[in-house]
Order: C-alpha cells, then sequence, then structure tokens
C-alpha cells in the first residue's frame, strides 16, 4: 500500500473542509497544483463521441449522446480555465455517456433489423399456410 | 529539509488518520450503483453475453467503492457510482444488441428453412400433381385404346353391314338387270317372262337357238334364286283344232321346262301347264294378233315360292 495519497485525495479533503483543512491547506495548493492535464483523456472523450455519432447515436441515442457532449463542451471550458480535476472527471463521464449512446444505437439497431426479420417471416408463414389450405 | 518533511508526513498522517477513523457515510448514488450492478450480474442473458462490458463495470464499481472506503469526498464517490452505472447499463445494451443479433441470424436459418420448407412443399405438391396427371394421362391413354378398339369392332361391323348392303344392292339390281333382260313383266300373279312364237318354229314345239338362249338367261336367274319356282304356260292362236292346239300348247311348255332342267335348275321348282286358245292376249282375227298369242309364259313366283293361280 503507497503511503503517499492521491492528489485527489488532498483535493477531496480540500472540498470536505474539516479540521485538517487549515493543516493541509499548504499541502494542499501543492498538490492540486501537480495534477496533469487530462489531455489524454479528453483525447479518448471526444473520440468516444465521434464513435456514437458514427454508430448512429443521433438517431437512436440522441439524449445520451447530448449529454455526452455537452459534458465534453464543459470538460474543454475547465482545461483552459486550468481545473483539472474538474476537466478529467467531465471528461470521463463524457466518455462512458458517449459509450452508453453507442451501445444504445447498436442494440436499437440490431433490434429493428430483428424486428423486420420476425416480420419477414410471419408473412411467409402466412403464405404458406395459405397455399396448403 | 529533515524536519519539513517529519512535519510533513505528520500531517498526511494525522490527515489519513482523520480520514480513515469515521465509518464512511452512505451514499445514494453508490448503492444504487451496487444495485445495479447486482441486477445486471444476475441476469444471465447481461452475464454471458457482454462479459467484457460487465468487467468494465466491475472495475468502476470496485474503483467507486474504494474511494468511498477511503472516505473520499461524495463528488467523487458520485462521480465514481455514476461512472459504475453508466458502465451497467452499456453492458445492458450490449447484451440487447447481441440478443438481437442471434435473433436475426436464426430468423435467417428459419427464414431458410421455412423456404425450404416452402419449396418442398411446392415440389412435392408439383410430384403429386405430375403422378395424378399421369395417371390421369394412362387412363385416358387405355381408355382411347379401348374406344380405339371398339371403334374398331364398329368399323368392321360397320364394313360387313356395307357388304352385305352392297351385295344386296348388287343382287337387286343385278336382279333388276337380269329381270330387265328377261323382258319380265310385273303382274298381279308375280314376274311373266314371255317367250314369242318366234322361238319355236311353227306348229312345232322345240325351242330355236334364240329361245334357247332366253331360255338360259332364265336358267340362271332361277339358279341364282333358288327359292323361286317357276310355272309354265304354254298358249296359241285360234287356228286349228282345241285339241291340237291344247297338245301343242302343252309341249311346248314342256320343251321350255326341258330345257330348263337341263342347264340344272331342280325339276321340282318347274311346273307347266297347257292352256291351249285359251286366254289370248290379242285378237285372232289378224296376223299379227295371232302371233302374239302364241306364245308361252313363264310366271316367277315370289321370293317364297308362291304362285297364285289364274
Amino acid at each position: 500500500m503507497n503511503i503517499y495519497p492521491t492528489p485527489s485525495f488532498y483535493c477531496s479533503i480540500a472540498r470536505l473542509g474539516g479540521p485538517a483543512l487549515a493543516v493541509s491547506a499548504a499541502i494542499l495548493i501543492a498538490a492540486c497544483a501537480s495534477t496533469p492535464p487530462p489531455t489524454d483523456q479528453l483525447a479518448v472523450s471526444t473520440a468516444a463521441v465521434a464513435s456514437a455519432v458514427g454508430a448512429g447515436g443521433s438517431q437512436f441515442a440522441a439524449a445520451d449522446l447530448k449529454t455526452a457532449r455537452d459534458k465534453l463542451d464543459r470538460a474543454n471550458v475547465a482545461m483552459t480555465a486550468k481545473d483539472y480535476e474538474l476537466a478529467r472527471s467531465l471528461a470521463q463521464e463524457a466518455q462512458v455517456d458517449a459509450r452508453l449512446a453507442e451501445a444504445r444505437a447498436n442494440s436499437a439497431k440490431a433490434q429493428k433489423a430483428a424486428d423486420e426479420l420476425e416480420e419477414g417471416r410471419r408473412v411467409l408463414r402466412e403464405e404458406m399456410d395459405r397455399k396448403t389450405k | 529539509m529533515n524536519i519539513s518533511r517529519t512535519l510533513s508526513m505528520t500531517v498526511i498522517a494525522l490527515a489519513v488518520m482523520a480520514g480513515c477513523s469515521t465509518t464512511p457515510s452512505p451514499n445514494a448514488r453508490l448503492d444504487e450503483a451496487r444495485s445495479n450492478y447486482r441486477m445486471a450480474q444476475d441476469d444471465p442473458q447481461t452475464r454471458d453475453m457482454a462479459s467484457a462490458e460487465m468487467r468494465q463495470a466491475s472495475d468502476a464499481l470496485n474503483k467507486a467503492n474504494d474511494a468511498w472506503t477511503r472516505n473520499e469526498s461524495p463528488a467523487e464517490v458520485d462521480h465514481l457510482a455514476y461512472l459504475t452505472k453508466q458502465r451497467v447499463l452499456v453492458a445492458q445494451e450490449v447484451a440487447r444488441q447481441k440478443n438481437a443479433e442471434l435473433a436475426v441470424t436464426q430468423a435467417d436459418a428459419a427464414r431458410d428453412k421455412l423456404r425450404l420448407e416452402a419449396r418442398t412443399n411446392e415440389a412435392d405438391t408439383a410430384q403429386r400433381s405430375a403422378e395424378a396427371s399421369q395417371r390421369q394421362a394412362a387412363s385416358a391413354q387405355r381408355q382411347a385404346a379401348a374406344s380405339q378398339g371398339q371403334a374398331e369392332v364398329s368399323r368392321q361391323q360397320a364394313d360387313a353391314a356395307k357388304q352385305q348392303a352392297d351385295a344386296a344392292l348388287a343382287r337387286s339390281s343385278q336382279l333388276e338387270a337380269q329381270l330387265r333382260d328377261l323382258n319380265a313383266k310385273k303382274t298381279d300373279r308375280g314376274l311373266v317372262v314371255t317367250l314369242g312364237d318366234v322361238l319355236f318354229d311353227t306348229n312345232q314345239a322345240q325351242l330355236k337357238s334364240g329361245g334357247v338362249r332366253s331360255v338360259e338367261k332364265l336358267g340362271l336367274f332361277l339358279k341364282q334364286y333358288p327359292q323361286r319356282r317357276a310355272l309354265v304356260e304354254g298358249f296359241t292362236d285360234s287356228v286349228g283344232s282345241e285339241g291340237t292346239n291344247q297338245d301343242l300348247s302343252a309341249r311346248r311348255a314342256d320343251a321350255v321346262r326341258a330345257a330348263l332342267v337341263n342347264l340344272g335348275v331342280s325339276g321340282d321348282r318347274i311346273a307347266t301347264q297347257g292352256y291351249g286358245e285359251a286366254y289370248p292376249v290379242a285378237g285372232n282375227d289378224s296376223a299379227g294378233g295371232r302371233q302374239m298369242n302364241r306364245r308361252v309364259e313363264i310366271v316367277l313366283s315370289a321370293e317364297d315360292g308362291s304362285i297364285a293361280p289364274r
């Protein structure tokens, strides 16, 4: 076990407030300042949104896609404001939201195909029944 | 730097102990995420068909649980719980997608099977229909053959009947021709052939060649129609005595009969009678009349052989 807690740990405590606040204030500044900019995460999230669009998310999962886009936009704003913790957090959520939009689009398309085939099968069965009468 | 490092570490240790000393307060979002994950995990469909996605959800849940155990900020725990929740939903959607794709594959297979079944049915129906048509054709053929056979028989029968009719016609026309040839006249007693006086020498009973020829025709006729009989009647004019005339007429009739018998006509079919001067057909006061009276008449019977008396 690592005895040095993660920077987020310090940031969390800072937010929580409490008795340790004043003590760890100095540590806090140093800790939060060392959060690297989540450039990789933002790239991954941007790609995830694009992938969701490509899978037909606009048509089949518009709400999830909108959520993902909004969070990605807010993440970029946070990046510009150098609030890397927020940027990372929003980017992570944008990524899963985009992934969900994509999964919903894929399953909707597959279900549509299955329904169409079932309908076709039903029509064929009806025809056959008519013929054999 | 040793003091400041020790100071840092002490502060850190205190902070850590402050964080770890209290039990983490319940986090509603985390509870929800745990519950969602459990439900997804309990569903065999989601578990089996989206195992990779469920692993990602499991990782996210672990991170969220750790954060909560370490008493990280509620915001952080919320955030990680949210990520978990979304990951569980992704797994469920992927399971749905794979299920639908499986159904499509199965539907394809089912449709192919149905199509095959339909085609097999069609083929069977077509085969049965073809067999039925074949049987019908064979039956029709047999019927046609039977009809043909019958038609053949009928034709043969018709041919035979026609032949009979033709023969009858030929016979009747032949008969008519013969009767014309014989100069037979129809009377109420039957057909009468008259042999004139020129066929005999004067006062003689012997047939001359012309007479023989006439009798030959008569003979042929009688042989051809065996049912018919003949009555030969002799007549004279009034010149000379009745007795002589009677005798002469009878002898001439006999001569005709003899000639017929000579030709092969059976004697019991020919009767003779002499009438002498009786039954003249013309006046005896002229030469022509007298010649006409000097005659032999042969009465031909009907087909049944009957001759009405004079």
